[in-house]
């Protein structure tokens, strides 16, 4: 199964970028409540322009969930605040090769989602 | 196994069209009915011939097809109330559902009858529609609601002695848990309730499909339940309520079909159960509801007991020998329903339903509406595979060999 592919399952069981940051400059704690599933994601910006220097999750989630974290944090450092609001739905969804159903597209955008509602939007 | 002492296992499985399809190239294993259960046939033509040939509204027309309508909208009225022992079919209101049945209860005769200060006792095993409609309640009100816990085993923990102690206006519970399983002593609850001078509300939605329901020896006051899991249509269900109780009680929601005289400034109303059915009901749904129960009572409720009690004894002996699953509730088939909730350690409940349905699989993962419940479990999520009297044994075989594909692609 592709949801399943060898690159999702390590993301998924040795996670990126997992634990906390220190004095973060933004953090969101999201919810997905199809499962009871949580994540929280921190993000720490600084240089001028301000970039990505530091990026953590927690979470309590499934595979898909877990792994998309794990790729998004991957991605996600080094961008500026209008490089992070360009990242997709769409962008996130072709990690999965396209074998995501609606209801475990949910799961994959978890972490989008605390990306998108930490910096306030 | 295609046939057991009861039930003709194959002539019930042609009846069902559904599950004769083919999901992902597999066989179709349905152990998703505690979410909703299928159809029969009778259900499905109930539903088409009354929209084929006398769809019309009811208690307004004079024409023969209205006449028509109302006969079968009435008569499953009937069927309903001898289906559950009800004295009198006046006592079945019909509404959307279970959740919209407790919310009635909760509107109507709560606003009336529960004053500041009093207490509705509820237990931790309860659905979110068992909850939230007491939790505005008890907001708008200013009421203290309490919950009967839940042992280790998946029982609640001594009742009576919450009854006694907490002397609550209301105890509402459930007669089957959604999610454990666990089948309540209701007969014994309602009677401790009244002693202590308290109503009775039984949420039946996961009782009604598999096991004899007869709300006159129960001795509850209201009793709920959806027709979309009792082999009939989404979009209906009811509230039993005692007669006396109905009576007393305001209306629910205000409009046609629910008044006898409407004046600009008031209005008078009809007696129940008219009074608690505002506007067009669901007329195709409960027609297709009363095929429903026609279907059932063929098959036999005693008949479907006794067969899911098998079923289960065979499921747990079968998931309980797959390593690492742990099974929630308690762990014997007679305290339960058709449900059973459990882990596979390593395997979140949504990676393992995806594999499952892979191979044909349908169970439910999540918190299955009972968000409160999973947190006492100290758990997110479990998956929950759920039956109903057209299950086989060896769809359970399916269900345990695709645990262990999950386990392979997920390597644990």
């Amino acid at each position: 199964m592709d949801i399943y592919r060898e690159e999702i399952l390590d993301h998924a069981r040795h996670p990126r970028n997992q634990g906390k940051v220190a004095s973060p400059t933004f953090e969101f704690h999201a919810a997905n409540p199809l499962c009871g599933d949580t994540l929280d994601l921190q993000i720490k910006m600084g240089g001028k322009p301000a970039r990505v220097s530091e990026v953590a999750f927690q979470a309590n989630a499934c595979t898909v969930s877990v792994a998309a974290a794990s790729m998004l944090t991957e991605k996600i450092k080094g961008m500026t605040t209008e490089e992070l609001a360009r990242v997709s739905e769409k962008d996130v969804i072709s990690w999965f090769g396209g074998s995501l159903t609606t209801s475990r597209t949910e799961c994959a955008l978890l972490p989008l989602k605390a990306l998108r509602d930490a910096l306030g939007g | 196994m295609s046939k057991s002492n009861s039930l003709d296992l194959k002539k019930i499985r042609a009846d069902f069209p559904i599950l004769h399809r083919k999901v992902h190239g597999k066989p179709l294993v349905y152990f998703d009915n505690a979410a909703t259960t299928q159809k029969p046939r009778s259900v499905i033509n109930a539903i088409s011939d009354y929209y084929e040939r006398y769809n019309a509204n009811v208690h307004r027309g004079i024409h023969l097809l209205a006449e028509e309508a109302t006969a079968a909208y009435e008569g499953s009225r009937g069927k309903l109330a001898k289906f559950i022992g009800a004295r009198n079919p006046a006592e079945i209101i019909f509404t959307r559902g279970t959740t919209e049945a407790i919310n009635l209860v909760a509107y109507s005769w709560g606003e009336k009858f529960l004053k500041e200060g009093d207490t509705i006792l509820l237990t931790l095993m309860e659905h979110h529609s068992n909850l939230v409609p007491w939790q505005f309640l008890a907001q708008r009100k200013k009421l203290n609601l309490e919950f009967v816990p839940v042992t280790a085993a998946g029982y609640l923990e001594d009742p009576e002695g919450a009854i006694r102690r907490l002397r609550p206006k209301l105890v509402s519970f459930v007669h089957v848990s959604n999610v454990l399983g666990t089948v309540n002593p209701v007969k014994n609850l309602a009677k401790v309730a009244h002693e202590a001078g308290a109503t009775v509300l039984v949420d039946g939605a996961q009782a009604v499909a598999h096991l004899p329901v007869d709300v006159a020896s129960l001795g509850c006051d209201f009793y709920a339940f959806s027709s979309h899991k009792m082999m009939g249509p989404t979009g209906t269900g009811g509230l039993w309520g005692r007669a006396e109780i109905l009576e007393r009680m305001p209306p629910f929601l205000g409009g046609g079909e629910m008044i006898k005289e409407v004046s600009l400034r008031e209005s008078s109303f009809k007696d129940a159960p008219y009074k608690f059915e505002a506007g067009t009901p669901s007329i195709a749904p409960v027609i297709g509801l009363g095929a429903a129960v026609d279907y059932l009572s063929s098959v036999g409720m005693e008949n479907i007991r006794h067969y899911e009690e098998e079923f289960l004894e065979y499921a747990f002996e079968k998931l309980a020998a797959v390593p690492g699953l742990t099974i929630y509730g308690p762990q014997n088939s007679e305290d339960r329903g058709g449900v059973i909730a459990f882990n596979v350690a390593g395997i979140h409940p949504h990676d393992l339903a995806t594999v499952l349905d892979q191979e044909g699989v349908a169970v439910r993962s999540g918190n299955h509406c009972a968000m409160p419940l999973h947190t006492h479990l100290k758990i997110n999520a479990s998956a929950r595979a759920s039956f109903a009297f057209y299950n086989t044994t060896s769809e359970i075989d399916v269900l345990v060999e695709a645990i262990g594909k999950a386990k392979k692609i997920l390597k644990v």
